[in-house]
């Protein structure tokens, strides 16, 4: 579901991060009060509408809940067994929104700038020796590897499909987890090539 | 004697990687601009240009890379030595190119809105602004390889050390990527299983079992090469197929 940034120029791009995560901070708190139906679908169409203000490549990205659907699906029937249909759409409504709200900040945000928002956040870490720069950066590792780490997993099932002429088996995973160990190992290397987590002016002090 | 500020120098250089010793006590020095690297898988030549950047360190002897000496420490070297690696995915740290550019000059203690601007101006030099904001994952090979070496230029490095950087690249793009590194400043140290883009370089250097096979200018060292590993590649599957 980690969907990346999208090249733009729109209102949204322009805004600034703080302002963007404090605004889905406030409204992931506002749901818990306003809990009815109506408020939920509005909230859902006011986010979608936000997609719609990018354009035909924004609204596209709303596909990105995709993949969550069934889960989706399950919570509702829950809901159902449990006789609360109403409550039922109420949660996936109110899912939906939130993920794609989160989303639509994270394709309209450079990585960089979402980085410095965050970073304040991380600062009483300091107090256990934890630079709140080496939390950020690791951040940004996560969502640049994911994709990277899904293409080493597809060539792993090509290989395995070449000889067995099956698409999946649970004997992927041990050589997956080699692959990624072994990866960390270069990624490692290549940043320490470039000054390490901390940079090279952050030595003199 | 050489101008040190602008040469490599090891003198009696032995590094070990993972508890063995890799290259043992190998002295050269490496004034000239461009010097290709040339030996099997195996041999050592990653090794030793590791030793370049601080990346890996030397366990005898001593090292002296424009003017910074090893043991000053890792960093020291880092700072001199910008290093490009085999593979772009694991060198390309940040979402876009623009985000990735700027990380290096962040490094270097250049503020947040100079370094952007800076790095659109390096991408904008090279005539790829419009891949500034793409994802890096949607980039083609040579793309992401040319990021990867414009995010180790932009940090000005003095040596600039390509270890087998184009090998997953086809031969129009290798080319277009060669002639971006003939216009460099930099010295460059070229570490490659193509021998016929080295045949341009000031000095090869051969490296067989981590010791220095052959060095002087590419006609002699290649040929010698060439001749060497050639000679007797039949016998060598012969011996294979025995065993």
């Amino acid at each position: 579901m980690i969907s990346l940034y999208m090249a733009g120029n729109s209102w949204a791009h322009k805004l600034p991060a703080r302002v963007k995560l404090i605004f889905l901070f406030v409204l992931s708190l506002l749901i818990i009060p306003f809990n009815t139906l109506w408020f939920s679908a509005a909230l859902l169409v006011f986010v979608v509408a936000l997609y719609a203000t990018l354009g035909r490549q924004g609204l596209e990205k709303v596909k990105v809940v995709r993949p969550l659907l069934w889960m989706m699906g399950i919570i509702f029937l829950v809901h159902v067994f449990l006789g609360d249909i109403e409550q039922g759409i109420i949660a996936v409504l109110r899912l939906l929104a939130m993920v794609l709200l989160a989303n639509f900040i994270s394709i309209t945000t450079h990585m960089e700038a979402l980085m410095d928002a965050v970073e304040p956040l991380f600062r009483p870490l300091r107090v256990f020796g934890i630079s709140p720069r080496r939390v950020s950066l690791a951040v940004a590792l996560v969502i640049r590897f994911v994709p990277v780490l899904l293409a080493v997993y597809a060539s792993l099932q090509e290989a395995y499909k070449a000889r067995t002429a099956h698409a999946n088996s649970w004997r992927l995973l041990a050589p997956f987890a080699l692959h990624a160990i072994k990866m960390t190992d270069h990624v490692a290397e290549a940043l320490t090539a470039r000054g390490g987590a901390d940079g090279f002016d952050r030595d003199k002090k | 004697m050489n101008d040190t500020s602008k040469t490599i120098n090891f003198d009696h250089v032995s590094i070990e990687r993972s508890g063995s010793t890799i290259i043992r006590d190998l002295s050269v020095a490496l004034p000239d601009q461009r010097v290709g690297i040339i030996g099997r898988n195996g041999s050592g030549k990653s090794t030793l240009v590791r030793s370049l950047n601080g990346l890996l360190p030397v366990s005898a002897g001593s090292l002296l890379v424009h003017g910074v000496s090893a043991e000053e420490g890792a960093k020291k070297l880092a700072r001199v030595t910008g290093f490009v690696f085999q593979n772009p995915d694991h060198q390309l740290i940040f979402p876009t190119a623009l985000e990735e550019l700027s990380f290096g000059l962040r490094q270097i203690g250049v503020g947040k809105a100079d370094a952007k601007v800076q790095s659109l101006a390096l991408l904008r030099d090279h005539g790829i602004e419009q891949l500034g904001e793409r994802p890096v994952h949607e980039l083609s090979e040579g793309q992401k390889q040319l990021i990867c070496i414009l995010a180790v230029l932009i940090m000005e490095p003095k040596l600039l050390v390509l270890d087998e950087p184009f090998s997953s690249l086809d031969l129009r793009t290798r080319v277009a990527l060669r002639r971006k590194l003939e216009k460099l400043d930099q010295q460059i140290l070229f570490v490659s299983h193509e021998l016929d883009a080295l045949s341009d370089y000031d000095k090869v250097l051969w490296i067989e079992d981590g010791k220095l096979k052959q060095f002087g200018v590419p006609a002699d060292v290649l040929a010698a090469y060439q001749a060497h590993e050639l000679s007797g590649v039949d016998l060598h599957f012969e011996g294979v197929a025995r065993a």
